[in-house]
């Protein structure tokens, strides 16, 4: 009963020929099981940086101090301008050659 | 490109956009509400802080000062007319154009000298610490440039004559 059955298994293994595996295939298959079982590499602070920015809390605060800033900003230019103007048409009025 | 610097470029294009569109829309808001062009006295006003009263005083200053300003621009005006009607050709400085210089010349001093009473005038009728800081303020507007241009000038020919 042996003998035929070792003569058979012989035979179907001739018939399908298994193909070569790649080189260094099992040193490849070790190197990924290893990848899987590492801890997960902590994120670098661009990921972290990028993960702050999409936080809705973060964004909108950012958002409105930016609004604030600008408002501020603009309305001490605005100032600054409005009041020069004033000054050149106070000087204009009574030193018309220093203000040309 | 990565993700994250995508997501951080993003972000600072939508904050400078942010920035730049309140501030400018502020900014026109407040020259267009401090914009008040129909009054030459109000830089006055709002920089020195005055009373209705020291207003109305230096107001009436200031409008006998205008017809005066104006009767000397004039004449500076003409005289300057007359010197380019002499015609200033080539290098010779006929005397004629040089008196009329001369005469330009001593009316621009009487014009400054008159405008510096009218400072001082208007300085006077102000609150001590401001007219102070009103007249030294117009000087350096009127006068500071001239000053300026003259100390360089001393400066330069210092160093001429120093390197003699």
């Amino acid at each position: 009963m042996n003998a035929p059955d070792s003569k058979l298994t012989a035979l179907l293994r001739d018939a399908r020929p298994s193909p070569a595996l790649p080189s260094r295939f099992q040193q490849n298959v070790w190197r990924r099981i290893e990848d899987a079982a590492a801890p997960a590499q902590s994120e670098s602070w661009l990921d972290a940086l990028a993960a702050l920015i999409l936080h809705p809390r973060f964004a909108l605060a950012t958002a409105a101090l930016l609004l604030l800033a600008g408002v501020f900003a603009g309305m001490a230019d605005g100032r600054q301008f409005a009041r020069h103007d004033a000054q050149m048409n106070y000087l204009a009025a009574v030193a018309p050659h220093a203000a040309r | 490109m990565k993700r994250p610097l995508l997501i951080l470029l993003g972000a600072l294009a939508l904050g400078a956009a942010i920035f730049a569109g309140s501030f400018f829309t502020a900014r026109h808001t407040t020259m267009i509400c401090c914009e008040k062009p129909a009054d030459d006295l109000n830089w006055l006003r709002l920089e020195f802080h005055l009373s209705d009263a020291d207003m109305a005083r230096i107001r009436e200053m200031h409008e006998g000062y205008l017809p005066k300003c104006a009767e000397m621009c004039a004449k500076i005006a003409a005289a300057k007319r007359e010197l380019d009607s002499l015609g200033n050709s080539g290098t010779n400085v006929t005397a004629e154009a040089q008196a009329k210089r001369k005469e330009i010349a001593n009316l621009r001093a009487q014009c400054q000298a008159q405008m510096l009473e009218h400072f001082v005038a208007v300085s006077q009728a102000m609150p001590a610490e401001q007219g102070k800081r009103y007249l030294a303020e117009m000087k350096q507007l009127t006068l500071g440039t001239n000053e300026l241009m003259e100390k360089s000038m001393s400066d330069h020919a210092g160093h001429e004559h120093g390197s003699n």
